[in-house]
Formats: C-alpha cells, sequence, structure tokens
C-alpha cells in the first residue's frame, strides 16, 4: 500500500537512484506506479502504451536521476513531468493535426459569442484533489476551467478541446492563454 | 530560482512554458521547447515553475494498478543497460556491433518503438506497396525520433525528416550505412537539415536486415577521412516491413 505522497521522501528516492541503489526505483514504482499509470492512461487512453511508457520513465528517472537538481523543483514534480512529457509526446506525434494559425482561427471565430459556454457544468470534480491551484481554479468560468483540466488531465489540444466543448478554436486557445496567466497570477 | 529572477521572465515566456506544462503544444512546438530547455535557462526555470503549479492536478487522474509483470519489464531493462556512457571516442563506430548502445535504445525505446508503429503504419499507408524496409532513426541521449529511412526496393533508399534539427554552422550531418558483416560504414552522403534525401544503392549489396543507419555530426563538407567521425545526431536498424 503506497505512503501518503505527504509521508514519502521523493527526494531521497531519487538521490538514491542517482546513486545506483535498485531498491529506491522499487519503493517509488511501488508508491507512485499506480497514480504514474492513472496520469498516463488519460491521456494515452490505452493501457498497453500506458504501461509501455510508465516503464520507459522508470527507466529514464533511474537513468536520468543524478541530473535531478532539488534546487529548481520537487522531486514529486519531476517525476510527473518525465511519465507526462513521454505520454504528451506519444499521443501530439500519432495524433498529428492540421493546425490553424492563430489569426485564421480568430477570423473563423468572429462571429461566435462567447456569452453560450458560460454556464457550462464542471467536467471535473476537481475540488477536492486541487490543493493549492484550487482556489485559482475556482476564480475561472468553469468553462475556461474545463478547458484547463481536459488539456492537462487528458492530455487534449486546443483542437479537440475545441470539439469536445463545441466551442470556436480561437476561442478555446485564448480562453487557455488567459486562463494560464490567471493562474500564474493567482498562484505566485 | 529566485523571485527576482522569477520576474525576469518574460510574458511570451511564461506563456509557452505554461502551454507545454499543460500540454496544448503541436509536436513540432513541443519538440523546438525541449531542443531549448538544455540551453536556455530562463525557459527552463518557467517550465519548472509550471509544473510546481499544476502538478496537483495530477491527482484528478484515478490510480491504475499496473499488471504484475510490469516491474519485471521495467528490472530487466535496467539489466540490460550498459554501465558505461554512450562511446563518443574518435573509433566510436568500432562500437557499432557491441550490443550495449543497442540495448540501451531499446531499454528505453519501448513507447518509442510502439508510437513510431503507429507513425510507420501511417506512413505505409501512403507509401507503395513495395515498401520492404523501414528504419526510424532516434536521438541517443533522448530517443527522440528524428528521421525515417524508407526503401521502397533495395537498391535505394529515401531519407525523410520528421522533426527540425540545428547543426551548428561549421558542421555538416553526414549519412552512413553498415550491415552485420561489412567491416566499416559506407557514407551515403551529406544530408540538409529538414530535407528529404534520395540515396541510390546501386554500388551496395542489397539491404539486410537489421543494416544499420546514423546521421553524424561532421566537417563541414563530409568526413576528411571517409568514416564517421563525429557524435552520432540519430541512429536505427533496418526492420523488414511484411
Amino acid at each position: 500500500m503506497p505512503a501518503s505522497t505527504a509521508d514519502f521522501d521523493y527526494q531521497a528516492a531519487l538521490l538514491a537512484c542517482a546513486a545506483g541503489e535498485r531498491a529506491a526505483l522499487q519503493q517509488l514504482y511501488e508508491q507512485e506506479g499506480a497514480r504514474l499509470l492513472g496520469v498516463v492512461m488519460r491521456i494515452v487512453r490505452d493501457q498497453a502504451l500506458a504501461e509501455d511508457i510508465v516503464h520507459d520513465a522508470c527507466v529514464n528517472i533511474w537513468t536520468r536521476a543524478a541530473s535531478f537538481n532539488p534546487a529548481l523543483g520537487s522531486a514529486r514534480g519531476w517525476i510527473y513531468s518525465v511519465a507526462r512529457n513521454l505520454a504528451l509526446n506519444a499521443v501530439r506525434d500519432a495524433r498529428r493535426e492540421i493546425t490553424v494559425d492563430d489569426d485564421t482561427a480568430t477570423a473563423l471565430d468572429a462571429q461566435a459569442s462567447l456569452e453560450a459556454w458560460q454556464d457550462m457544468a464542471d467536467a471535473f470534480a476537481w475540488q477536492a484533489s486541487a490543493g493549492r491551484i484550487g482556489p485559482c481554479l475556482e476564480r475561472l468560468e468553469p468553462v475556461r476551467r474545463n478547458c484547463i483540466l481536459h488539456a492537462y488531465v487528458d492530455g487534449l489540444s486546443h483542437s479537440e478541446i475545441a470539439r469536445r466543448l463545441e466551442a470556436p478554436l480561437g476561442t478555446v486557445k485564448a480562453w487557455i492563454k488567459r486562463s494560464l496567466a490567471a493562474l500564474r497570477e493567482c498562484l505566485s | 530560482m529566485s523571485p527576482a529572477a522569477h520576474r525576469a521572465i518574460p510574458p511570451e515566456t511564461h506563456e509557452l512554458a505554461g502551454e507545454y506544462v499543460l500540454g496544448t503544444l503541436s509536436a513540432a512546438a513541443r519538440r523546438e521547447v525541449e531542443a531549448r530547455l538544455d540551453n536556455d535557462a530562463v525557459l527552463r526555470a518557467a517550465v519548472l515553475a509550471w509544473e510546481e503549479r499544476l502538478l496537483p492536478l495530477a491527482g484528478l487522474a484515478d490510480p491504475l494498478s499496473p499488471s504484475p509483470r510490469l516491474w519485471q519489464r521495467i528490472e530487466r531493462s535496467l539489466n540490460a543497460r550498459p554501465q558505461a556512457t554512450t562511446p563518443r571516442a574518435t573509433n566510436w563506430w568500432r562500437g557499432w556491433d557491441t550490443l550495449a548502445l543497442w540495448r540501451s535504445l531499446a531499454a528505453g525505446g519501448l513507447a518509442t518503438a510502439a508510437l513510431l508503429a503507429v507513425v510507420l503504419a501511417g506512413r505505409l499507408a501512403e507509401a507503395p506497396p513495395a515498401t520492404r524496409f523501414m528504419v526510424v532513426l532516434v536521438a541517443p541521449d533522448d530517443r527522440a525520433p528524428g528521421w525515417v529511412v524508407q526503401a521502397s526496393s533495395p537498391q535505394r533508399v529515401e531519407l525523410i525528416p520528421l522533426a527540425t534539427i540545428e547543426v551548428p554552422a561549421d558542421k555538416t550531418l553526414q549519412f552512413w550505412t553498415k550491415a552485420d558483416d561489412w567491416k566499416a560504414p559506407v557514407s551515403l552522403g551529406l544530408v540538409t537539415p529538414g530535407r528529404s534525401l534520395s540515396v541510390p544503392l546501386d554500388a551496395l549489396p542489397a539491404l539486410q536486415p537489421n543494416q544499420l543507419f546514423e546521421l553524424t555530426l561532421e566537417p563541414r563538407g563530409g568526413s576528411p577521412i571517409g568514416k564517421p567521425t563525429g557524435p552520432v545526431r540519430f541512429i536505427g536498424r533496418a526492420v523488414k516491413v511484411m
């Protein structure tokens, strides 16, 4: 049974991995493997591929542990960035998209009303897990919050979010851009 | 990073880093950010800050128990890894026949391989039915796929870029191949980043499964000694496709 994330010393585990202690990687895997697989699975939506990515992530964590610098960020954040980046690269490479440049997207959306989406319900039960970012998410309109969560949790691209929300692409891009700025402001 | 240094991050860097960590950038834009991260401390700081900010959202995905064999697979891959780092010595190409580099590529590359199967399937659908060999050339350090080699006949290969890469002004990329029973690699010519290259293999034996292909960084005009002298930028082996 994994310890709570507050009780497990992720930094010590990474430092031990960097020192070549295989048991440390195994402890880290037992602690975080199911959560990592859950995060990767939401993005790639295929369990075999998700397990391949967690495999690759663990190998990367092992080989690159020495490059982790505790002065620059948390050990747990580093571990998740390794796994999420592998997952995102996999889906972005596989689901190549025709991209519409921002100006075209804005022109296409010029007729669209933004009001229609303001009453949208939350697509995620985010309140319990959101931690410090929770109050800042709360300040966003639900539809913008959904954009951020569909991107981060589901790994959806701009155009996939636009399709999911049936909202214009340029609008979705603008919502995400402004929401990121608002979150940064709120968390600073 | 100090608060003062954080304030020095320009808004557009925050924006790019935010979209990168959020995951909304295209494949090409993601690669560009990743290529910049090694040398761009400001962008790196912005990315790290976003990773910390957004990390709590990872808790929204329900945990999923891995199959019992996953840890065994990971252990096997770690056991197969070489102790030494990737060979970079002058005569590094002598190491082509050692398994170490290949094991290290394979160990970290399962997902890459799975993803490439998707890319290849897509490409095969467009390729002429005669395509018989495929090679995916990946970067040795992060295994990012950079090029595909496609052979529509045993006597001609086409090198197709998958990503944009940068080459220093005084250097050039050179394309090499070597089958298992050859003594040394043979040059297939110089390569322009981002451009396809079609190479006749008339003077060479027919392509073989497992034949090595790679791109090395050489002085402008190509290797002066007719053999690779610089670091491997991309490497892969030929796979026969049905």
